[in-house]
């Protein structure tokens, strides 16, 4: 099959007609996250419309906004193939990062690339609704990921058998235990291999067994040119299901390689006294 | 980058000594890049410097490079190009040593620019161009449009759930306004010393329109905010939220509109079938007029907290403003200020049809201005802060 997509890549543009473009890739350059924080103050249009009709010290003070800089100056390649494990302390980023690779987030400053679809599994309730049935909620969750009830419908009792709820599937997802939801969710989005898969740290709280399932699952598809971000401070999972790591350390991009090097460097990050966990202030008109 | 520009090229520009981009700054920049230094640690941003240095390799140098019309007394291209290593044989400092707020542009990236290749397979995508705001603002309109199953769907689900385990279901609301107009109507005729015959079905059409119109406005406020949870954890479309309650709007106002064939039965009036086709233009305006405002209201709100409590007062106030309970007649000589009121406009091009009466001189110029001038203002103010509504909800 490589010798055939190869050949074609020799003629200039057939691979975008034949669909064969199947390279997925996310590229950020230089991406800096800037969260606004509105005070009260400065969510308050009265402030805002005085700060526009007077000039003086009110104009400053009502449009004093801070913004903390949730990721600063990060330059990444993820491709095909790539199995990324964001690792860092509690509030370095990896939450908006992840956020900004399912392209929630658009960066403040630089450019965020990506191709390939992309299957997020950042919040565990998103499309579930507590009332209906675990059957339902296959097909509502699908709905935001993109997919037709009709496909989603056909797609039903595979994604029912892989969670391994048994009659449990019938019952409404308000019964559900923590465990029960997030294999829930899992199966759901990897339902369609995605070519890139986007997950936070909570699947670490599913059980060991599967855990191991859904690990093989995702090998699967990264085996076929797809992509895994996986944000955890678990050092242990992210040796266990990635093959590179990205160290990020309030805000910046610390290390980025191979997974073992990043690791020793996250080691070392705890075991060195820490300066104060300060998120840095850029201030901002 | 500062560059000494006392004695070089004098362009209609007006430059002043410190100009970030000047288009000597430009020039160097494209040298250095070309000249395969790594990185450059500069006050522009990437963007820029990825435009200045295409333009100069697109060999456009002369007048794009400058900005505008070719430069009067030098160009710059005709000139000895400037040595990239030095700036006037001075030290260079780094923009960041004066504290300035730098970004240090990966170079290597910048030469190759456009394309991402693939180790394993040789594959090379070609990047598409920076899309501007606008574009990243249209492509938000359509992408929604094409996603009508989902937001037809979820609009569907809505008025389902929001009558979750009733026996009537979304019939309560249907119930709802039918008691009301019955209530109001005998009260009201008597008070305005009007003939129920005429009065009801006034009402009753003008009613249900307004709610439709009313409730559109109001919920428009919570049109991001509402859907907090989905706009933070899964890309959509933003206008898709928008389309939603446009379209559960109609749902309910299908519902409501079961009322008034009834009282069109009960007090018989004269109908004009050939008008009730001015309906189909009048509800299409007025759900692109919904779509624009929610949009509008929904970043509004999304960003100040106060307009939604504004909206919903000014909103209750204009209801008696506007003539839903009182017929226009009874304002004698003055009724031309009512024309002013957006909300009698629509609700006037809608019941004219079903009330077999005439509609007002300007309703119709009157909504298409509306229309025109709310989608472009909309438009505007969407393109330049759609990136912020994630972080302001």
């Amino acid at each position: 099959m490589r010798w055939v997509v190869r050949l074609l890549c020799q003629v200039p543009l057939p691979h975008r007609f034949l669909g064969l473009a199947s390279l997925s890739f996310l590229r950020l350059r230089n991406v800096c996250v800037d969260f606004p924080i509105y005070q009260g103050s400065s969510r308050s249009l009265k402030r805002a419309l005085l700060a526009t009709s007077t000039h003086g010290n009110l104009a400053r003070d009502a449009l004093d906004r801070i913004n903390v800089r949730a990721l600063s100056d990060v330059s990444v390649d993820i491709v095909s193939g790539d199995r990324v494990g964001l690792i860092g302390l509690n509030g370095a980023g990896k939450t908006t990062l992840l956020k900004v690779l399912a392209g929630v987030y658009e960066p403040s400053q630089g450019r965020f690339i990506s191709s390939g679809n992309v299957s997020s599994l950042l919040d565990i309730q998103v499309g579930l609704n507590p009332d209906a049935t675990g059957r339902e909620n296959i097909v509502l969750r699908g709905m935001y990921m993109g997919i037709h009830p009709q496909e989603m419908r056909t797609r039903v009792d595979g994604v029912a058998e892989f969670t391994e709820l048994g009659h449990y599937i019938d019952m409404p997802v308000r019964t559900y235990s923590a465990g029960m939801m997030i294999r829930l969710a899992f199966s759901i989005s990897t339902c369609i291999p995605p070519d890139i898969l986007i997950m936070d740290e909570w699947l670490t709280a599913g059980d060991a067994q599967f855990l191991d399932k859904a690990q093989r699952r995702v090998e699967e598809f990264v085996r076929g040119s797809s992509i895994l971000v996986l944000a955890s401070h678990s050092t242990q999972l992210v040796e266990q299901w990635c093959n590179r790591a990205i160290l990020l350390h309030q805000g910046r991009l610390m290390t980025i390689g191979p997974i073992k090097e990043v690791v020793a460097a996250y080691q070392s990050l705890i075991a060195s006294p820490s300066p104060e966990a300060s998120a840095p202030i850029a201030a901002a008109g | 980058m500062v560059a000494d520009f006392s004695n070089r090229a004098e362009s209609r520009m007006n430059i002043h000594k410190n100009a970030r981009t000047t288009p000597y700054s430009r020039l160097l920049m494209a040298h250095r890049v070309a000249a395969g230094e790594r990185a450059l640690t500069l006050c522009v941003s990437e963007q820029t410097v990825r435009k200045w240095v295409r333009r100069w390799r697109a060999g456009d140098s002369r007048r794009r490079l400058c900005g505008g019309p070719p430069l009067r007394s030098h160009s710059l291209t005709e000139g000895p190009l400037p040595d990239p290593r030095n700036n006037f044989g001075k030290t260079r400092a780094s923009p960041a040593a004066y504290g300035w707020c730098t970004t240090t542009i990966d170079c290597r990236d910048l030469m190759d620019a456009g394309t991402v290749s693939d180790t394993g397979t040789g594959l090379i995508v070609e990047l598409p161009e920076t899309p501007t705001r606008a574009g990243l603002a249209i492509t938000d309109l359509v992408e929604g449009v094409r996603k009508s199953w989902l937001w037809t769907t979820l609009a569907q689900q809505d008025v389902k759930l929001r009558y979750r385990g009733s026996i009537l279901g979304p019939f309560w609301q249907t119930l709802t306004t039918a008691v009301m107009i019955g209530g109001m109507g005998c009260i009201y005729s008597k008070l305005f010393n009007n003939d129920l015959h005429d009065y009801l079905p006034m009402l009753s059409i003008g009613l249900i329109f307004w709610t439709f119109i009313a409730s559109m406005v109001t919920e428009g406020c919570g049109t991001f905010t509402s859907v907090q949870g989905i706009i933070q954890q899964v890309r959509l479309p933003f206008s898709l939220h928008a389309y939603r309650l446009v379209y559960r709007n109609l749902l309910t106002l299908a519902h409501n509109f079961v009322i008034i064939p009834i009282v069109l039965l009960l007090f018989p009036h004269p109908i004009v079938w050939a008008r009730l086709i001015e309906l189909i233009p009048a509800l299409l305006l007025i759900s692109v007029i919904g779509v624009w405002v929610s949009i509008l209201l929904g970043m509004v709100s999304a960003r100040f907290r106060d307009v939604p409590p504004i909206v919903a007062s000014i909103v209750q106030v204009v209801f008696f403003m506007t003539p839903v309970m009182w017929p226009v007649q009874a304002l004698g000589p003055d009724a031309w200020w009512v024309q002013l009121n957006p909300f009698f406009v629509a609700i006037d091009v809608l019941r004219g049809p079903l009330l077999g009466q005439p509609t007002a001189q300007y309703s119709w110029t009157i909504l298409a201005i509306i229309t025109a001038v709310g989608c472009v203002g909309s438009f505007a103010f969407f393109a330049r802060f759609r990136s912020r509504i994630a972080f302001w909800v």
